[in-house]
């Protein structure tokens, strides 16, 4: 069931010239393109900013949100469009730029100087001198003022950075953001790794900041925020933006619809059944991972043929426990048996000796060596079968490349190009390609289709499902409640490194999962589906 | 925008490899082709045979000391300990050597083996103490710098050691058609780094951990075996170095090799290694040691002082990183 969006119901950007007009515009982004290579990351970005509205960009991952950060901050530069703030040419050519025009922008990544203290981060930009000497006074007279401005009154200036949770580190960015005349200020993702309270907390500060005529550009990937503070919101999708709507006209539902381009599909399982009499692969018993603070550990087991799913928020411990089946980091205490046999894991060589691979979250700091071509990251995990007496067997390896790209339907120029070239859904069935090489009996797989686009994740679907079919054992770990849903026979939700229900495929939800990640029982839980507030 | 859905354009790419290959390594010796014809214009003597023997000669040591270099730094290492360790084995073998009571096909197998297996242990011992606690090997290898030096003065008294057999005094100046035997065993060295580097398992993955260590180890293989490997080999090239310069000199010093290491990294870098790991190879070495010997050899020649030719050669360092910049922007081309 797919809904059509192409004739859009809202506004579109820059028709309807009664609701634009109303609006006393700052800022105007027009036809904005942006190449990387060959590759298009904007193509036609349009929208505009009203004096003092709370402005939210969402779009997926590689929609081009940031790439327009990255212009307007000065970052890089576009290579066609016009851009216009308050009636003249805004054209920065590096940060700086941007800054003395009044467009700051908090980054999701700290920018801060650890050691140093809150009130020389606050100035660091332009720190008080008085007869060319550091004016102590005055830079802790500032800062204690920047603080106050966004509540955090309780903050002792002198205290160094590093001393902070990071929701202070946020706020302190903001702070230092807000020291210079700010005519606009951009927030990239700053709920990212706040907690609920200190999300409010945000918000109060982003209400006061836009009393004052502050335009500010909130990027966050939870629509609760955006229709919690928002005025208007604009949807990127490929590059482009796709619509700006008011969000007092809008819906969480309509807005997904537009970054998605249709509603989500219920992909029908291609699916053998998992029989509860299949040969168990992979049985944990009361495993510890390193920083497991529970006695218990995790217990669980997964059979042949099944792809179990494991939920739960960042930090609860997912990640930690395929690193320790995985050999990668070493448990406290527990027992691993694959195929009814004790495993001892030394490393990850032993691990993959067994028949696991591994899938890791992060493909370009753990899974590819991006600057080697496309065979050697192939043939990573398997130099023994195209090698022999350590001596490579080139045509072997190319082979080897050769038909895993071939299975998994991978897109490439040559086999010798570097695994940069690859767009980030083909990186990642490199990954996949090197462990399948191995016929391996566990897979376990970390956030698989992170960045990647929504085609590539459909055929990553198709082939993860045909490899549970063969037999192949999965766990996975998604932050994507789609996918797990999609994917999963059975889903484990993990909170504070124990797990904390488990559910059947029938009992599937949204609303169930969140609940259990946030260590809830599901009753208890509000409906979803509907607009929060 | 790394993660937009387009596949990059096949023929961008080629032309971003193809590019970056002048650079790398046509560049090197393009260079090196620059330097000859200039001064073989620039003095008559440069190209005469015995010239070209004396450069042979010259840049043998500093050749074999970098091939084992570039092994440490393709893992992102770094091993300043090379001349000290290289006089520490020179000082062992010269002690063999010269025992008492044995012929001289013993004495010249005892002391060469006495000499590669002194270098071989300093250097493991650098990539175990670097690779066990995940140490900065600049660090470790300072140490080492030291403790072999130390080590080199206390073995031999610090007394400079002589009177070798004539048979392996002889190998040390023997030519074959005015190519010194020493610069073919450099040579070879080279051609041996080469194979293991570029076709076999061990090569790959030296490659490998210089790009992604954490890659490397989630692959499966032991990180920690191929570090240590890497600065054996490094440890190893010393000793044979320390053997060579005793053929040559007629003597063992434990003064020898002061600062030598400085001359090998500086041929690896202008090789076109990048100092961060992961990418260069041993042709470049040998074109950068070649670099390094040619520059010294003709700026004597056409009578530049001993301090201008310091300053020419630090120069070209400063040049072949800077390069190296370029390099590594190419390399992460559209990132």
């Amino acid at each position: 069931m797919t809904v059509d969006v192409s004739s859009p119901v809202q506004t579109a950007i820059g028709g309807s010239p009664n609701v634009i007009d109303a609006l006393d515009l700052i800022l105007t982004v027009d036809q904005v393109r942006r190449y990387f290579g060959g590759v298009k990351a904007l193509d036609s970005v349009n929208f505009s900013l009203a004096r003092g509205e709370v402005h939210a960009l969402v779009g997926e991952n590689g929609a081009g949100k940031s790439t327009l950060i990255k212009i307007l901050s000065g970052a890089i530069r576009r290579d066609a469009g016009d851009i216009v703030l308050e009636g003249q040419a805004f054209d920065p050519t590096t940060p700086h730029d941007a800054k003395l025009l009044g467009v700051q922008v908090v980054h999701q990544e700290f920018n801060l100087l650890n050691d140093l203290s809150v009130a020389e981060n606050i100035s660091i930009e332009a720190l008080p001198r008085r007869f060319g000497l550091l004016d102590k006074a005055e830079l802790n007279r500032r800062a204690r003022l920047a603080l106050d401005a966004i509540g955090l009154g309780e903050l002792d200036v002198a205290t160094p950075v590093s001393k902070l949770g990071i929701a202070h580190k946020q706020l302190i960015e903001i702070a230092r953001a807000l020291q210079s005349e700010s005519r606009i200020l951009i927030l990239d993702e700053p709920t990212a790794t706040l907690t609920e309270r200190e999300t409010r907390r945000l918000f109060d500060i982003i209400d006061d900041i836009k009393k004052k005529g502050v335009t500010i550009v909130f990027v966050s990937h939870h629509l609760e925020e955006v229709f919690a503070i928002c005025d208007r919101v604009t949807v990127f999708r490929n590059g482009q933006t796709v619509t700006t709507q008011t969000i007092k006209d809008s819906t969480p539902k309509n807005i997904v619809q537009h970054m998605v381009g249709r509603t989500f599909e219920t992909r029908t399982r291609n699916r053998q059944a998992v029989d509860s009499d299949d040969e168990v692969v992979l049985r944990v018993d009361q495993l510890r991972t390193s920083v497991c603070p529970h006695p218990d550990g995790v217990s669980f087991q997964v059979r042949r043929g099944e792809i179990v799913g494991i939920a739960g928020l960042v930090g609860a411990g997912r990640t930690e426990v395929l690193r320790a089946l995985f050999g990668a980091d070493r448990p406290q205490s527990g027992t691993i048996n694959l195929h009814g046999k004790l495993l001892t894991l030394k490393g990850p060589g032993d691990a993959i000796t067994a028949g696991i691979g591994f899938v890791t979250e992060d493909r370009k700091e753990e899974g590819l060596i991006l600057a080697m071509d496309l065979t050697a990251n192939t043939s990573l995990a398997n130099l023994g079968s195209v090698s022999s007496a350590g001596l490579l067997d080139f045509g072997a390896e190319r082979r080897m490349a050769k038909s895993g790209g071939e299975r998994l339907n991978l897109k490439y120029g040559q086999l010798s190009n570097p695994a940069t070239s690859l767009s980030g859904g083909n990186q990642q069935k490199i990954v996949l390609a090197k462990w399948l090489a191995r016929n391996p009996q566990l897979l376990l797989l970390d956030e698989p289709t992170r960045g990647v686009d929504v085609g590539a994740k459909a055929e990553i679907y198709t082939i993860l499902e045909g490899l549970a079919n063969q037999g192949v054992a999965m766990l996975v770990v998604s932050s994507e409640l789609p996918e797990l849903m999609t994917l999963a026979d059975r889903i484990l939700v993990m909170a504070d490194h124990v797990f904390q229900g488990e559910l059947a495929r029938s009992e599937f939800s949204q609303a169930s999962i969140l609940a259990l990640a946030y260590g809830q029982t599901p009753e208890h839980l509000p409906d979803r589906e509907g607009p929060q507030q | 925008m790394s993660d937009s859905q387009t596949t990059a354009t096949p023929d961008l790419q080629q032309g971003g490899i193809s590019l970056r290959g002048v650079i790398n390594s046509a560049g090197i010796g393009l260079a090196l082709l620059l330097l000859i014809v200039f001064f073989s214009f620039a003095s008559e003597h440069f190209l005469a045979p015995n010239n070209i023997t004396n450069i042979l000669t010259q840049i043998t040591i500093n050749l074999i000391l970098a091939v084992g270099m570039t092994f440490v730094i393709l893992i992102g290492g770094i091993d300043l300990s090379v001349g000290s360790v290289m006089a520490f084995a020179a000082v062992v073998a010269g002690k063999a050597i010269t025992l008492p009571g044995l012929g001289p096909v013993e004495l010249i197998l005892l002391a060469t083996t006495a000499g590669l297996l002194a270098g071989l242990a300093c250097g493991m011992l650098n990539g175990f103490l670097s690779a066990y606690w995940s140490l900065p090997s600049f660090i470790i290898t300072l140490g080492m710098l030291n403790i072999a030096r130390g080590a080199a003065l206390q073995v031999s008294d610090a007394q400079t050691i002589y009177s070798f057999p004539r048979a392996f005094e002889n190998f040390g100046s023997l030519l074959i058609y005015g190519v010194p035997v020493v610069f073919l065993v450099a040579l070879a060295l080279v051609v041996i780094a080469w194979f293991v580097l570029n076709r076999t398992v061990f090569g790959r993955i030296v490659y490998g951990i210089g790009s992604n260590e954490e890659a490397v180890r989630l692959a499966g293989h032991d990180v920690f075996v191929y570090k240590v490997a890497a600065f054996s080999i490094c440890g190893l090239t010393a000793g044979i170095a320390a053997i060579i310069y005793m053929a040559r000199l007629n003597i063992s010093s434990p003064i020898a090799g002061i600062g030598f290491e400085l001359n090998a990294i500086a041929a690896v870098i202008i090789g076109g290694t990048s100092l961060s790991g992961g990418r260069g190879s041993v042709i470049g070495t040998l074109l950068g040691a070649f670099i390094i010997g040619v520059l010294a050899n003709g700026l004597i020649l056409i009578g530049l002082s001993d301090f201008m030719r310091q300053m020419i050669t630090g120069v070209v360092i400063v040049v072949a990183v800077v390069l190296d910049y370029y390099r590594a922007r190419l390399a992460g081309n559209g990132r």
